[in-house]
């Protein structure tokens, strides 16, 4: 070994001095990007979201059946626009929250199990710059996973199905382009649910020192959110709720578009963002860097309290899940069927060959009620939709019923389902000969709960 | 200006003291040892140098310049480690680095190379660091230090897991760096490796400091040193080395012969037992004079109260127990 000219000569200008706040924390962006794209979770993860739609869209075109229970999933084998919507519905309950875990959860929670915090310590950026710049780096490949998630579903389904509209959850027809342009809008809205989860990964890698407590964290809250949807009529809690952001863009693809829930689930996620991240900063920054230290904790206290506080945290929210108006109402379920079954009809009419003159209306009227209980709230409801229709010799309408098994969630979004013997079965044949999806088999929408 | 002043530094953890009043200068081109046993608070307060951690009072001033708090960024052209160096054991020694370079602002071209080759890494560099050993992750510690083109070099055991060769290596380009102006504060508990390279000490015992000085000050003062001696006659060489002022000897309980040799008594020993024709057949150093000191200093008293006699003894005992 030889020192040669390692030293510098006294005097001589520092050589990180002239760097500014700015520079120093993209560093340590850079160097958490490197970091971050070294690891094989993350690789692998990328490599889901670029081939996954794709084999999940290949996987739909060799079999008849369709994911029906998903908002869109009826017409996965008839618009490419629902494949990726469908994708998107998917990762909004487990995907993100997966990416968030695997991209922030072991960020912090890895410094301590490497012992590498005094490594990076003791050179040019502190703990502040080293924060933003880990924080800046895991929102960015989070959010280009997302892109490629979109591109890739995008890609996919106007490949492998076609660029046909998508039926909206009001039961209209879009075209091709604004079906496009909700579609992207959509994914773009989840954005910053995404980055809700990203900072709550963060805040359990932190708190816990514990990479396993980060990355299964946000999948851990992802559940509870999905437990907590099941139960509980009011709409306090709900709103409040990470996951319930993924929900806010549906009310775009309604006739009637309700920007409320999106507007306040948004916010919701700024508040998260800020909690999570204040929250994770404190903790870090009251920290003394000791790793090996004789009054370090043991190193399941941490991940232990963690586990502790959001068992509670997830228990209150579960007993207050009733707080507040009750947004599931008879009165907004039936108003909702009834329009949405008038334009699914008239669209099956279309596809037919009949002519249904623009703005066209059926005389609709449903009864929705729930199942075993009172008739409000989330779950499993019965919809009896009677039509009349003006026939020759009638007096004064002959009115038919049709009966729907109608699954509701929290955010107002439901799914309508008919036996077939009341509207004959999933697929009918349009009026050029060709097989298409029966509109009226599966009926989405979405109303306003607030 | 000195590379380092601590004044009255203090670091309580909970009921514990670990640093205690302690005082600190070392200044530029000196190497510096850190001495103390297990406990006696080294790490700790290469840790508040590198401001890890906060003191509880006291300041400290290194480069002439304020150190920050707990989070701040280190301060330029102040580099080393604290305890083992760690580093990303997915990514290679050379990515490592590479990071490192990175946080700290752009290097120069080709300084990465250069400083993988000082350590002997180059031809590691490409490997994961999780395979490395003790020995190579200490290299890169150093090489990542010696990429702040250092002007303060703060090291905790820089020679723990190197071989004897690699250790000679490692105290040699300390050395170099020192004549170049650097200031290395050393923190080992390889009494030898230190001797070879410190210029000054100080050694600490339950945070205080006990003593500190110059390699010359501590010749100077240090109690006597610990030869192990065979001769052809042992029975003989005793009765001759009684009567020889400043030395002692006994058996130790192998029955060996073991002598506590005050600076300046060991030549007329060897003539004292040449002239008896009594055969020196080898001459061991069993404890140095830091060792010694060190020895000394692990008792209660200070150095400086203690009469050379009882340093001697003690240096004896320990010497004896050693062997």
């Amino acid at each position: 070994m030889s020192a040669g000219d390692m030293a510098v000569e006294g005097g001589a200008q520092p050589r990180a001095a002239g760097r500014s706040l700015d520079q120093r924390v993209f560093a340590a962006y850079q160097t958490e990007l490197l970091k971050l794209g070294s690891q094989l979770a993350v690789r692998l993860l990328v490599l889901v979201c670029a081939i996954g739609p794709f084999a999940f869209s290949a996987l739909l075109k060799v079999q008849s059946g369709t994911p029906a229970d998903a908002l869109f999933g009826a017409y996965v084998h008839s618009s490419g626009f629902a494949v990726s919507l469908v994708v998107m519905g998917f990762a909004g309950q487990w995907g993100f929250p997966l990416i968030a875990g695997l991209v922030a959860g072991d960020q912090f929670a890895s410094e301590d199990r490497h012992n590498t915090w005094k490594t990076i310590l003791t050179r040019s950026c502190s703990l502040g710059e080293l924060f933003t710049g880990k924080l800046l780096a895991a929102a960015t490949v989070a959010v280009a996973m997302l892109v490629l998630a979109m591109a890739s579903s995008l890609l996919a389904g106007l490949v492998l199905v076609g660029g046909h509209g998508v039926v909206d959850l009001s039961g209209s027809l879009q075209s091709a382009g604004r079906s496009l342009a909700l579609t992207i809008v959509s994914w773009a809205l989840c954005v910053l649910p995404l980055l809700a989860y990203v900072s709550l990964a963060a805040l359990f890698s932190v708190a816990s020192r514990n990479g396993i407590v980060g990355v299964v964290g946000p999948i851990v809250i992802a559940l509870a959110t999905t437990l907590i949807d099941l139960i509980g009529k009011g709409v306090w809690v709900h709103l409040l709720l990470i996951g319930s952001a993924f929900g806010g863009m549906y009310g775009l693809f309604t006739d009637h578009p309700f920007l409320g829930p999106l507007v306040i689930t948004s916010l919701v996620s700024l508040v998260w963002i800020a909690g999570c991240l204040g929250a994770a900063w404190l903790i870090l920054r009251r920290r003394d860097f000791l790793a090996g230290s004789s009054v370090r904790a043991p190193s399941w206290h941490a991940p232990l309290r963690v586990v502790a506080a959001t068992t509670v945290i997830v228990a209150v929210l579960a007993v207050a899940s009733n707080l507040g108006p009750v947004g599931i109402t008879q009165q907004r379920l039936n108003a909702a069927v009834g329009a949405a079954f008038n334009n699914v009809s008239l669209l099956q009419q279309r596809l037919i060959g009949r002519l249904a003159p623009a703005g066209a209306k059926l005389d609709v009227q449903p009864f929705c009620n729930r199942r075993g209980a009172k008739s409000q709230g989330p779950g499993d409801w019965l919809c009896n939709v009677y039509v009349y229709l003006p026939q020759l010799n009638a007096v004064p309408f002959q009115r038919t019923n049709v009966e729907y098994d109608v699954s509701v969630r929290f955010d107002g979004c439901y799914k309508a389902q008919s036996p077939p013997t009341f509207i004959g079965g999933s697929t009918m044949t349009d009026n050029r000969g060709r097989s298409v999806v029966n509109p009226l088999f599966v009926v989405y929408g979405c109303f306003n709960t607030l | 200006m000195e590379a380092v002043t601590a004044t009255g530094l203090v670091k309580r953890f909970e009921t514990t003291t670990a640093v205690d009043e302690l005082d600190l200068a070392v200044s530029p081109g000196q190497v510096h040892g850190l001495l103390g046993a297990n406990g006696a608070g080294k790490t700790t307060l290469l840790r508040l140098l590198f401001g890890l951690i906060a003191p509880d009072a006291g300041s400290i001033r290194l480069l002439g310049r304020p150190l920050g708090g707990p989070g701040s960024a280190a301060l330029d052209h102040v580099a080393g480690f604290v305890e083992e160096p760690s580093f990303y054991p997915y990514l290679t020694g050379a990515t490592n680095l590479a990071l490192l370079a990175k946080l700290d602002g752009e290097v120069p071209a080709g300084l990465i190379d250069e400083v993988l080759e000082r350590v002997g890494l180059a031809e590691r560099a490409g490997n994961r660091v999780g395979g490395y050993s003790t020995g190579m992750r200490q290299r890169l510690g150093i090489a990542a230090a010696l990429l702040r083109t250092p002007r303060l070099l703060l090291l905790d055991e820089p020679t723990s897991g190197l071989d004897p060769a690699g250790a000679r290596a490692v105290a040699a380009l300390l050395r170099e760096l020192a004549d170049q102006g650097v200031a290395v504060l050393l923190s080992s508990h390889q009494i030898g490796e230190l001797e070879k390279v410190c210029d000054a000490y100080t050694v600490i015992r339950e945070g205080r400091v006990v003593w500190d000085g110059t390699a010359a000050e501590l010749a100077a003062q240090a109690p006597a040193s610990a030869y192990a001696l065979h001769t052809s006659d042992d029975d003989r060489a005793l009765t001759i080395i009684a009567g020889l002022p400043g030395v002692r000897a006994g058996r130790s309980p192998r029955g060996q012969l073991a002598m506590a040799v005050q600076e300046g008594s060991l030549d007329a020993l060897v003539l004292a037992l040449g002239d008896a024709r009594v055969a020196v057949r080898r001459l061991e150093l069993l404890v140095s004079p830091l060792e010694s000191m060190f020895f000394a200093l692990s008792g209660d008293e200070k150095v400086d109260e203690l009469e050379p006699y009882d340093l001697a003894e003690r240096v004896f005992a320990a010497a004896a127990a050693d062997t």
